[in-house]
């Protein structure tokens, strides 16, 4: 298991647990702004959930969900998508961590004490090494008690409204190598208003999402590992990109 | 190999990563790679995989969180050639 100090495991141990008590509060609000004030709907939600957790059934391992990015309530709708708010509210442990950027979600008090609450650990794309770093050994810590955690390969929101394979980062393909039996999962999620990129999807738009499980292989150790792993997941989500366009 | 020589390799290899040409010019060891040269930070992996080539060299994860600067750059080679 990831090590980490002390502190760190305890301010991750009163997170979760002042989480679990605020989901109780918070995920049927959610999942109404979603559903009923923002009118959104998902296709064949009830085929994905089925499969979603046929895959959290079939074994305890951990889940690294990896979606294309397009808005920023992508996180929140793919969350929805997969388990659904009932099934949330008795396995607490499967609402993914989210790395929300610290600038979009974290930078004034209301928006940080929100996103605590919802299991969110901010990170400065693009920052300081040592800090992203940090974000990312807490991720592996987590990931390694089992719990699923979702971070955005392409490390923002694509600007062209397509998978941008040249933008994918490390943390990834870093995360999957350091911890055992963590599976990888790629999402696609896609409005069918969704032209580029934007803050929030068109009230009322209809989304397409699918998943597959991806099993990353490398020659290589160390970073070039890790980099050959990021580039399968981001190859995967160009592929199920291209089967969304296809079948329009 | 010196740490001039290394340095001036350090430059070439991050060179055709760097957005910020004029930053080059007065390139020192307190350049930072992301902020001075706007390196985007997923082609940092690659600059550092760059360097494991053509230093032959092996550099861990932990290794490469700790490089910011160009003087960190040269500093990691150097210890790793040592």
């Amino acid at each position: 298991m990831t090590w980490l100090p002390f502190r760190t495991r305890a301010a991750h141990a009163f997170q979760r647990e002042a989480g679990r008590l605020a989901a109780l509060f918070l995920v049927l609000p959610i999942a109404f702004i979603l559903r009923v004030l923002m009118r959104y709907h998902i296709r064949d939600v009830s085929r994905v959930r089925t499969r979603y957790r046929a895959l959290v059934k079939e074994s305890d391992c951990p889940i690294l969900i990896c979606p294309n990015h397009l808005t920023m309530m992508d996180s929140a709708v793919i969350a929805l998508a997969l388990g659904g708010s009932w099934w949330y509210l008795f396995h607490y442990s499967r609402i993914p961590w989210n790395l929300p950027e610290y600038n979009n979600f974290a930078s004034q008090w209301p928006t940080r004490i929100g996103a605590w609450l919802t299991k969110c650990i901010p990170v400065i794309r693009g920052g300081r090494r040592e800090d992203v770093s940090r974000v990312i050994k807490r991720v592996q810590y987590l990931l390694s008690r089992g719990d699923t955690a979702l971070i955005f390969p392409e490390a923002g929101r694509s600007r062209s409204g397509r998978v941008e394979a040249d933008s994918v980062g490390h943390a990834v393909g870093r995360i999957l190598t350091s911890v055992p039996g963590c599976r990888p999962l790629c999402v696609y999620l896609r409005g069918d208003r969704q032209r580029t990129w934007s803050t929030i999807p068109a009230r009322g738009d209809s989304f397409y999402i699918d998943f597959q499980v991806v099993e990353p292989q490398s020659e290589h150790s160390g970073m070039r590992r890790s980099r050959d792993f990021s580039k399968q997941i981001i190859e995967r989500l160009v592929c199920m990109e291209e089967e969304y366009f296809a079948g329009r | 190999m010196t740490r001039d020589e290394i340095f001036a390799k350090v430059i070439e290899i991050v060179r055709p990563f760097v957005k910020n040409e004029d930053a080059l010019v007065a390139v020192t060891d307190d350049t930072n790679i992301l902020e001075d040269l706007k390196v985007n930070s997923s082609r940092l992996v690659d600059i550092i995989l760059n360097f494991e080539d053509e230093f032959d060299i092996e550099v861990e994860d932990e290794d490469a969180d700790a490089v910011n600067t160009v003087g960190d750059a040269v500093a990691l080679i150097e210890e790793k050639l040592s």
